[in-house]
């Protein structure tokens, strides 16, 4: 049984399907990969895993049982958390307090008292080397800073399953070296993760699959390498001159 | 306890054990001056649940402060039950009100929101100009007591509670939830948080507080009506102390009704109309010299003019 | 028949509120200002119109122009001196500065005019013509016509102008304004103008129909805020709508339920509005 399964996920606004008919497994332990064009839908596949968004039609299991019409706040506390493409800091905040938000509301309630919930908080910032930045203003963090505290505030709830919303975007090729062996790291300690890129080469080292959204529908699916020389999904990011330059 | 916390702790202490021997050295007009100032500072510190700290600015706070009153009212003068039941009750009957309106308005966001609060208040007020039981627009008259030292200790008691659940709130799950609504609703349910839930926990404690006051007050007024219980100046006054004084901050609100209410008393005036002008001005001139409170102020160190006049320039075009 | 004397009554008085409505949803629509002190300028405009006809006689249908100018200089300077300095503020101290300003007005009038209840009563006041059943007293008639008068005016002035444009152009994107060289400090006290013109014109017409107070503005405010979210935010035809479906509903409650229910409908309308359908009956889904 796949810790995550989707089926006929689809969300339509008006006559238009942003989302249609998108079906996937998630194995305990990987690192799945999703990418598109922009506006292909990942980021509301997101809310709508997350419950962000009421769905049009399809299933979401979670650890074999049914998710659809949780509220987010509920699927955050099962275990499945996410970052936001445009961060959301609690601005008014230390970071650590933005921290201690995620530890003490997680998975399965979080830590159970302040002093608690402080020690982990300090802990995720440890391992995602913000410690320096601990008492600083959320306000106060530069771009980089402020990815890796999104991440560290998921990271706090303690999730089984992590969706991260383009966390690399934005950062110069060393903090996407650090980034990514980051994600690797989240993965080893025992979450499993879904990774929305733009970045080719960070998503071709993470993933152990990648899956392809186009037009709000899934394009195709499997090991990094098949997926990123598939002349569609070349096509579908490049237009189809490229495509064809590659051999289509 | 850090140190700092413990010398905190012990000031308060200390201020609370000066207050409660007042009565024996003051005179009977300081005593109604601190009655004012304990019932302001108390309201303001209730609208700081749901205003400074949860980040919903209700201008309707007022409703409960009228409810409260008016089953204090009705409980006394038509069922004629004791004051140390009646006070309670108000206070039950203000928040489950809070709850109940919450729920459908706590759902809208900005403008909406304080609107609808505004429509709340005026909506209670046209109730109970209606009815026959609360005496409709001639109003109650509350039976008289002699001593004006126990709405002292009322009044004091309530504000104590009333800054312990803020302290409360600034030091517990349930506060950091809040504040994290506050900063970022979306954010805080993606992050486990029951937004709707914590809203209306807010909401009902902050009418509750409300209602308490108003219970209270009734008693020591000993007549109340419609237009005096339901006055929108009252909410006015509320959030420009918290405001004042800082919102969102446990002392701030404390400041804010103590400068303020000082303030008041200093301009006092017999006519009415005159003392409400200064309030109105007064709000004018907070919003735009000090938006951020006395409490930021204070922590940053720096007051002087050109902290005026940056905070003046700060929000314009 | 009372149905139809009930539905013409509602009419009548809809047009009114529209016009009310018409500035508030301006200057919200503009300048996302939510203007407490709104029912402080409709006050206002009563207030000068009773004087115009009190000292000097003239008639309140022809010193509405000049109720109209000086509610508009107000509005200019009340912009431009004190609301531009905290437009970028929040919007919770948008609505608070504005309180204060309310709470400033009704306050001054209540000192320099004191609370006596005033009425602005032309020669013609009571008169009334018949047809068929239904009484339409002329001042009501001619209220509403002028509120149409009015409407149509600020509506073509906000289509067709040069100035109608620039405000547009500003409350859709005002830094793309700012770069197109429209002086936008001066646009918003404009447009403050204007919303406080038209609540002043409202006012004066008002005053002709009810007692003038300092106090009287606080409802109003309300049910202007009632009208422009029925019709839906930033849109003008919405406020125009807005008006004729809250002067119906008061109008029948008040038939068949009793005096004192309209408040309370109106502001039962509110709350249900907001929550089924925000954007109002006109406004479009944002």
């Amino acid at each position: 049984m796949a810790l995550l399964e989707v089926r006929g996920m689809t969300k339509r606004f008006g006559g238009l399907a942003a989302v249609s008919e998108v079906s996937f497994d998630l194995q305990g332990g990987e690192i799945l990969g999703l990418i598109g064009p922009n506006g292909s839908g990942k980021t509301t596949l997101v809310n709508l895993v997350t419950g962000a968004l009421p769905r049009t039609a399809g299933e979401v299991r979670f650890r074999g049982g049914s998710i659809h019409g949780l509220s987010p706040h509920a699927i955050g506390r099962l275990g499945v958390s996410r970052t936001f493409q445009i961060v959301k800091p609690f601005r008014n905040l230390t970071v650590i307090e933005n921290v201690m938000v995620g530890a003490l509301f997680g998975s399965r309630g979080g830590a159970p008292s302040l002093a608690e919930a402080r020690r982990r908080a300090e802990e995720v910032l440890d391992f995602v080397s913000l410690s320096h930045r601990a008492q600083t203003a959320a306000d106060g963090l530069n771009v980089p800073e402020r990815k890796r505290m999104e991440l560290a505030r998921a990271l706090a709830m303690r999730p089984a399953v992590l969706l991260l919303d383009e966390v690399m975007a934005g950062l110069n090729p060393a903090e996407i070296d650090a980034a990514v062996a980051l994600i690797k790291r989240i993965r080893d300690r025992g979450t499993t993760l879904i990774v929305i890129e733009h970045v080719m080469r960070a998503i071709r080292d993470l993933s152990d699959r990648i899956m392809v959204l186009f037009h709000g529908e899934k394009l195709t699916e499997g090991p990094p390498v098949e997926v990123l020389n598939n002349p569609e999904v070349v096509s579908a990011y490049l237009g189809r001159r490229y495509a064809e330059r590659a051999g289509a | 306890m850090p140190p700092t916390q413990w010398t905190r702790a012990g000031v308060a202490a200390l201020v609370v054990l000066a207050l409660s021997l007042a009565p024996v050295a003051l005179s009977p007009f300081l005593i109604q001056f601190l009655i004012n100032l304990f019932m302001l500072a108390a309201l303001a510190e209730s609208w700081n649940i749901i205003g400074g700290f949860t980040g919903y600015a209700s201008f309707g706070n007022v409703a409960f402060f009228g409810i409260g009153a008016y089953t204090t009212g009705v409980l006394l003068t038509v069922l004629k039950w004791p004051f140390a039941l009646a006070l309670p009750a108000s206070g039950l009957l203000a928040m489950a009100f809070a709850a109940l309106v919450g729920i459908p308005i706590l759902r809208l966001k900005g403008h909406y929101f304080a609107i609808a609060t505004l429509g709340v208040a005026e909506t209670m007020r046209e109730i109970v100009y209606n009815l026959k039981i609360t005496g409709g627009g001639t109003g109650l008259t509350m039976p008289i007591t002699k001593s004006a030292l126990p709405f002292f200790y009322l009044m004091f008691g309530i504000l104590v509670a009333a800054t312990a659940i803020n302290w409360w709130l600034s030091a517990s799950r349930f506060g950091y939830g809040l504040v994290a609504i506050r900063e970022d609703e979306d954010a805080a349910m993606a992050m486990g948080i029951n937004a709707a839930l914590y809203k209306t926990a807010a909401f009902a404690l902050s009418g509750a507080f409300a209602g308490l006051v108003g219970g209270v007050s009734a008693y020591w007024i000993t007549f109340i009506d419609p237009d005096g219980v339901f006055k929108v100046i009252i909410t006015i006054q509320m959030i420009i102390m918290a405001v004042f004084g800082g919102m969102g901050t446990v002392v701030g609100p404390l400041l804010g009704a103590l400068v303020l209410a000082s303030v008041s008393e200093l301009l006092s005036t017999q006519l009415v109309s005159l003392a409400e002008l200064f309030n109105g001005l007064i709000v004018i001139l907070v919003v735009l010299f000090m938006p951020k409170g006395l409490a930021e102020v204070i922590s940053k160190r720096e007051f002087s003019l050109r902290t005026l006049a940056r905070n003046l320039r700060e929000y314009r075009m | 028949m009372l149905a139809l004397q009930v539905l013409v009554n509602g009419i009548l008085l809809g047009g009114l509120y529209g016009l009310m409505a018409l500035g508030m949803s301006l200057i919200w629509g503009v300048m996302n200002i939510v203007n407490i002190a709104h029912g402080a300028l409709i006050m206002l405009g009563a207030y000068v119109t009773f004087w115009l006809f009190t000292l000097w006689g003239w008639d309140p249908f022809v010193s509405l122009p000049a109720t109209i100018v000086l509610l508009f200089v107000y509005g200019y300077c009340l912009q431009r001196f004190l609301l531009n300095l905290i437009v970028r503020a929040q919007l919770f101290l948008t609505l608070l500065i504005t309180f204060g300003v309310e709470v400033v007005m009704v306050n001054l009038a209540r000192i320099v005019w004191s609370s006596d209840l005033r009425q602005v009563t032309p020669s013609y006041a009571g008169a009334s013509f018949s047809v068929s059943g239904l009484t339409v007293p002329y001042v009501r008639l001619w209220v509403f016509a002028t509120t149409v008068v009015l409407s149509v005016l600020f509506l073509l002035i906000l289509e067709k102008t040069r100035l109608g444009r620039a405000i547009r152009a500003t409350s859709e994107e005002l830094r793309a304004a700012r770069l197109t060289g429209i002086p936008v400090a001066h646009i918003y006290a404009v447009t403050f103008g204007l919303g406080a013109a038209l609540a002043g014109a409202a006012g004066g017409l008002w005053g002709m129909l009810f007692p003038i107070t300092p106090i009287m503005g606080g409802g109003l405010t309300l049910k202007s805020f009632v009208v422009a979210v029925l019709g839906g935010l930033g849109t003008m035809m919405g406020a125009v709508v807005g008006g004729l479906v809250l002067g119906l509903a008061e109008s029948f409650t008040a038939t068949y339920l009793g005096p004192t229910y309209p408040n309370a409908i109106s502001f039962g309308l509110l709350v249900l509005i907001l929550i089924v359908r925000p954007t109002g009956l006109v406004g479009r889904r944002s």
